[in-house]
């Protein structure tokens, strides 16, 4: 029994990363319709912007400096949300009225961009880097498992951007008009809304998420690679669909329902078949509600 | 060469003999990209060491080494390619291969191929079961990895053990074999048998309360150093190792890196790992006179350390070339039977193979790492 909850609480902690990136695919997904494939990446390239500034701002490999780390990871938030909102204006937005598979295909062409990007500039490249910062292993203990003070912070965090992007969707006009170019971009551009800047403003909030997530992974698990985004994005991608997609809250209720789920299959039938588990899990959800746990009927659009 | 040069100094037929021999064209496939990507360059850079240096005295038989690089990414299907690509430009030799799995899908490609496949680092014990005759390992086989933990273990009394492999053939291969020496030497492998967690993870939480909750207290992992990194500092922090912590950690060779420690930093410290015994030294920490030189060279070279495998992938080039020399062909049939039955004193100790072309003699070591280095530790019998 308290395995079980010692996986339920490894299992938040695992969310919380999920759904901070499921909440960037879905947002896109529900304004364009267009699973942005590079989603991950632009994760992946902010874990190593963030280790770039940390590394100029820290001198050493040092403890907890939650200050520095702090406000690094809102320059980073800014910088990957720009870096998102500039993939849109070079690469989806001149296709948008082509079909929606070839945004995708595009999606995925970006997505090469930038994992070679990193790959070929210096002091990037192939190799794992070893992130500037750690969090100290002290903390609490609940049940038997020790948590950091570092994942409790994560998590609060997390929690905090998500519940800041489920005001901002549901209760400002700039929500208001998010909903409008989700539902009917027409009559929304009919109504003097204006659509790309509002299609460029949910790039940029899917991004400083991804960006956000991406500094608290190098601060927690200390090592960042240019193939990172890959798992994450198929991770926040499963968390989404889950969820089902276009939908705020349920992104970040897929990404908690997947990481308890992969961490229940870790500790009942072992480390091998978490993932067979997850997915397991998945299909049996999808089989009865195609759209997602809180998902909005929008299936035959596409 | 004198001959050739008075040869051609009287202008007779012979000055068709000045003609330069063809080059000995030797592929090296290796991780360039990916996880792996750092080991893989620091053995392709002691293999050009090795190249460079005996094209300087006169090559091989008067054939100049040239090396080609094809990058693996420490990945079956990429191998694949890069092997096919290989042995279709005509190379009459191979002397790659980290990752095992990256090196068994490849190693019929080569046989088929009829040409010598000399492996620096990849040592996975499946890679010597396939009765290719042309495959040879310079990293003696995994399989006493798992039998030095084991040993390692019991004189700690330590009876529960919880390994873990990252589904890589390389580890699941290892894993296998250290459950069965654990369980030879009385102990107990916890959580019904080994537990495998994808490469790509980053998140051991689950793991690590399946360790707790077993009440296991030896705790091996068979993977690569960039993950082990990450479960040495997520064990650290759950309090499991580290100076309060109730378990040791031991780590397969494929974890024996700079990165391992610089990656876990103070929660490497502690913890163990098995790697085959070198010359004279530990780890990267060579000690010979031989083994000092080349650190010096290859530090002046390429302005960084040599890696744990750097002096492996010089010796294997090194193999190679001894072993045309003493068939006096560079025929890769020759070159084969040559290296069946070589002998001679490299970076890494006395290189010969046995039948199965598994490196002989091999002795492991098992390291702790103390103060941010590998110190030898081994257990006194």
């Amino acid at each position: 029994m308290s395995l079980l909850l010692n996986e339920i609480g490894n299992g938040i902690f695992l969310g919380a990363f999920f759904g901070l990136v499921a909440l960037g695919y879905s947002m896109v997904y529900g304004i364009l319709r267009l699973i942005n494939f590079a989603h991950g990446d632009f994760y992946m390239v902010a874990a190593f912007v963030s280790y770039t500034i940390l590394g100029a701002v820290l001198v050493g490999h040092s403890h907890g400096q939650w200050f520095t780390v702090l406000w690094v990871g809102v320059v980073v938030m800014v910088i990957t949300g720009g870096l998102a909102m500039l993939a849109n204006q070079f690469v989806y937005r001149p296709m948008r009225r082509a079909a929606i598979l070839s945004l995708m295909i595009a999606a995925i062409g970006l997505s090469q961009v930038l994992e070679n990007g990193v790959l070929v500039t210096p002091q990037w490249g192939a190799t794992y880097l070893v992130y500037p910062v750690t969090t100290p292993p002290s903390g609490f203990n609940l049940g038997s498992n020790h948590y950091t003070w570092g994942q409790l912070i994560i998590v609060l965090i997390s929690g905090l951007l998500a519940l800041g992007v489920y005001f901002l969707v549901g209760r400002t006009l700039l929500g208001k008009a998010m909903r409008a170019v989700s539902e009917d971009r027409i009559a929304a551009v009919l109504m003097g809304i204006n659509v790309d800047l509002v299609i460029a403003i949910v790039f940029f909030i899917g991004g400083a998420l991804a960006g956000a997530a991406a500094v608290m992974t190098g601060v927690y698990y200390g090592q960042i690679n240019y193939l990172m985004g890959f798992t994450v994005g198929l991770e926040a991608f499963t968390a989404a669909v889950l969820g089902g997609i276009g939908n705020i809250g349920g992104a970040v209720l897929g990404g908690l329902i997947l990481g308890i789920v992969q961490s229940i299959g870790t500790g009942i039938f072992g480390a091998e078949w978490a993932i067979v588990v997850a997915f397991g899990a998945l299909v049996l959800m999808l089989w009865f509600r195609p759209t997602g746990l809180l998902g909005e009927r929008v299936a035959r659009r596409m | 060469m004198l001959t050739v040069v008075t040869g051609a100094a009287t202008g007779g037929p012979a000055s068709a003999a000045a003609k330069k021999l063809p080059p000995y064209v030797v592929g090296v496939p290796m991780p360039m990209t990916g996880a792996e990507a750092q080991a893989g360059t620091q053995i392709f850079n002691a293999e050009k060491m090795a190249a460079a240096l005996v094209n300087k005295h006169g090559g091989v038989l008067g054939h100049q080494i040239k090396l080609i690089e094809q990058d693996d990414a420490c990945d079956a299907g990429t191998a694949v390619n890069a092997a096919n690509l290989l042995v279709s430009k005509g190379v009459q030799a191979i002397v790659g291969g980290y990752c095992s799995g990256a090196t068994l899908p490849v190693e019929p490609i080569i046989a088929r191929a009829g040409i010598p496949y000399v492996m620096p680092a990849a040592n996975s014990p499946e890679l010597t079961t396939g009765g290719y005759r042309n495959v040879f390992l310079i990293d003696p086989s995994g399989s006493g990895d798992g039998a030095e933990a084991a040993k390692f273990f019991k004189q700690q009394n330590i009876a529960k053990v919880f390994i873990i492999d990252d589904q890589s053939s390389f580890g699941v291969a290892i894993a296998d074999a250290a459950a069965k020496d654990v369980a030879a030497a009385g102990g107990t492998v916890v959580a019904g048998g080994v537990q495998s967690i994808p490469a790509t993870s980053n998140d051991f939480s689950a793991v690590i309360s399946q360790i707790k909750s077993s009440g296991a207290t030896g705790i091996y992992w068979s993977g690569y150093f960039s993950q082990a990194a990450q479960f040495a500092t997520q064990l650290n922090a759950a309090g499991l190792i580290g100076p309060s912590g109730t378990a040791k950690l031991v780590v397969a060779d494929g974890s024996v890196d700079a990165t391992y420690i610089s990656g876990a930093g103070a929660a490497a410290n502690g913890t163990y790992a098995t790697i085959a015994a070198l010359a004279s030294g530990v780890g990267n920490v060579l000690n010979s006179k031989a083994d000092r030189a080349f650190n010096v060279a290859y530090h002046k070279q390429f302005k960084s350390a040599p890696g744990p495998y750097s002096a492996f992938g010089y010796d294997a080039i090194n193999a190679l070339v001894l072993a045309a020399k003493h068939v006096k062909s560079i025929k890769p049939a020759r070159v084969i039977a040559g290296l069946r039955t070589l002998h001679f004193n490299g970076l890494t100790g006395k290189v010969s193979f046995d039948k199965t072309g598994n490196r002989a003699g091999a002795v492991m070591d098992l390291l702790e790492v103390l103060n941010g280095k590998y110190t030898l530790a081994n257990p006194q019998p």
